[in-house]
């Protein structure tokens, strides 16, 4: 039986998709069987990031009207024959799919594969209480700045009263030489209104840009890639391995402090 | 899933069922019907007390609880009491050595009170007929609006509307308060605009001369 993890942020832009999408690799290159789907209907990305946008015959819309099964629609990845796609509607909106049927359709899933990654739409509205309706955990994405802190907050909250608890929290798109200035809120900040467990920290990097274009996660890059590496790791944390946090930067007091915090010493 | 809703005392005055706080009165009389379809025997023709804890219960859902009551046993309902009904505990400590004076306090004796037991997220809200105790944060986007005092165990950075309906003695207390704006009755302030730094102990807002002050505790506590 696998799990269901959603992937969410309220806001819009800060990550979900590259996410979803290094994260869906990533567990793949571990030997995991993975689905994504992509619960934005009507604003369909995965499918591109992926490079699998022309492949799709069948989406989510489809499966869950029963005008196809979900095998069907389930794209298989041109490079990991583990990894799946079951891509949104573009012709539709949100409210073609309800939560009960997204129920269904992740419980169906979990009995396939080990994981089920849900790309969660911007917002807190029908497209939201799909995304979580089966989820059994989920990862929050945000970036180092207020507004989407404030949205993550949000969203933590409504979890809450979904009853979908204990969250972990990805931080993205974070530029240590801003934090060292002072010019860009730190992880300390971040997490002392947020108040709940860092999964990973992902650092600005354009080669996530570069190979968002290409639809080739950067998590697959040897090129030691730092965001490449963080991916890596958040993966592994996934799966429940202990992994230290990576040194954004080099004689940075910012990650020691949040170690001692976390209790993983100097 | 299936968690507790109501609890059955015994006392020396007969049953006293209470209502567990944060349930709906929905889930309340389901399972007290079951429960005193299993029981009724057991309990006979007890005098029975229903407290509602912090609930205001309207006059029909009140009738709704006796009819079940009356329906599944046949004890006999004598009251339907709320927190502020209960009476007080008395500490066996202070009983027994019979040596200690009870203090005249110049404070009140507060009615109703809503203890949260969590952080307030972005989006939450509390409207109280009273006073409200955060055993956590109030984070920007929240907002706590009480008729009375507003505490706050954890760090204010949301709105906080104290003494609401013109309670201009009414205060809030914060082991940090930075919030985004702060009312008491009809006064507000608002956080400066430049960033300042989190206060470093806690501190206690109230009205004088028609501006709210904000005092640390213990200076306050001192005057």
């Amino acid at each position: 039986m696998g799990e269901v993890i959603v992937i969410t942020s309220g806001k819009g832009g800060v990550g979900k998709t590259t996410s979803v999408a290094n994260l869906g690799v990533g567990l793949a290159l571990l030997g995991k069987k993975v689905a994504l789907i992509d619960a934005d209907i009507g604003l369909r990305n995965l499918d591109v990031v992926m490079g699998l946008e022309n492949r799709i015959v069948y989406d989510l819309v489809d499966v869950v009207e029963g005008r196809c099964r979900s095998k069907q629609a389930l794209i298989r990845d041109k490079r990991y024959d583990t990894l799946f796609l079951l891509p949104a509607a573009q012709t539709r909106d949100k409210n073609a799919v309800t939560p009960e049927q997204m129920k269904v359709l992740c419980s169906e899933l979990k009995e396939e594969f080990d994981f089920v990654l849900v790309d969660c739409p911007a917002g807190i509205e029908q497209g939201f209480r799909n995304a979580i309706a089966g989820a059994d955990r989920a990862l929050i994405v945000t970036t180092p700045e207020v507004s989407a802190v404030r949205d993550a907050d949000r969203i933590i909250g409504l979890l809450e009263a979904a009853e979908l608890g204990d969250p972990r929290l990805i931080i993205n798109r974070l530029r240590p030489d801003m934090v060292k200035r002072g010019d860009m809120m730190d992880i300390e900040d971040i997490l002392e209104i947020l108040a709940i467990d860092l999964i990973g920290v992902i650092p600005d990097d354009e080669r996530i840009i570069i190979s968002t274009n290409r639809g080739e996660p950067v998590v697959t890059s040897e090129n030691g890639a730092m965001s490449g590496q963080a991916y890596r790791n958040i993966v592994r944390r996934v799966v429940g391995e202990d992994v230290p946090f990576l040194e954004l930067h080099k004689n940075s007091s910012i990650f020691n402090k949040l170690k001692k915090m976390m209790g993983l010493g100097g | 899933m299936n968690k507790q809703t109501v609890e059955f005392k015994g006392t020396k005055e007969g049953v006293t069922i209470y209502c567990l706080d944060g349930i709906s009165l929905e889930d309340i009389i389901s399972d007290l019907t079951i429960r005193l379809q299993q029981r009724a025997s057991f309990f006979a023709e007890a005098e029975v007390r229903v407290d509602v804890g912090s609930r205001q219960l309207a006059p029909e859902e009140k009738e709704l609880l006796a009819s079940v009551i009356g329906k599944h046993s046949k004890m006999k309902l004598v009251a339907i009491q709320t927190v502020s009904d209960r009476p007080p505990v008395v500490s066996s400590a202070g009983r027994r050595s019979g040596g200690i004076d009870e203090l005249k306090m110049e404070g009140y004796k507060e009615g109703r009170s809503l203890v949260i037991k969590r952080t307030l997220r972005s989006g939450q809200g509390i409207h109280f007929p009273g006073t409200v105790v955060v055993l956590g944060d109030v984070n920007p986007g929240a907002e706590i609006v009480a008729e009375g005092d507003i505490f706050v165990y954890g760090t204010i950075r949301g709105i906080a509307h104290a003494g609401v309906g013109g309670d201009r003695s009414a205060s809030v207390v914060a082991l940090r308060l930075a919030p985004t704006q702060l009312r008491i009755a009809d006064v507000i302030s608002r956080a400066p605009d430049e960033a300042s730094l989190l206060p470093d102990q806690p501190e206690y807002a109230y009205i004088s001369d028609d501006r709210i002050m904000i005092a640390s505790v213990t200076t306050k506590l001192g005057s």
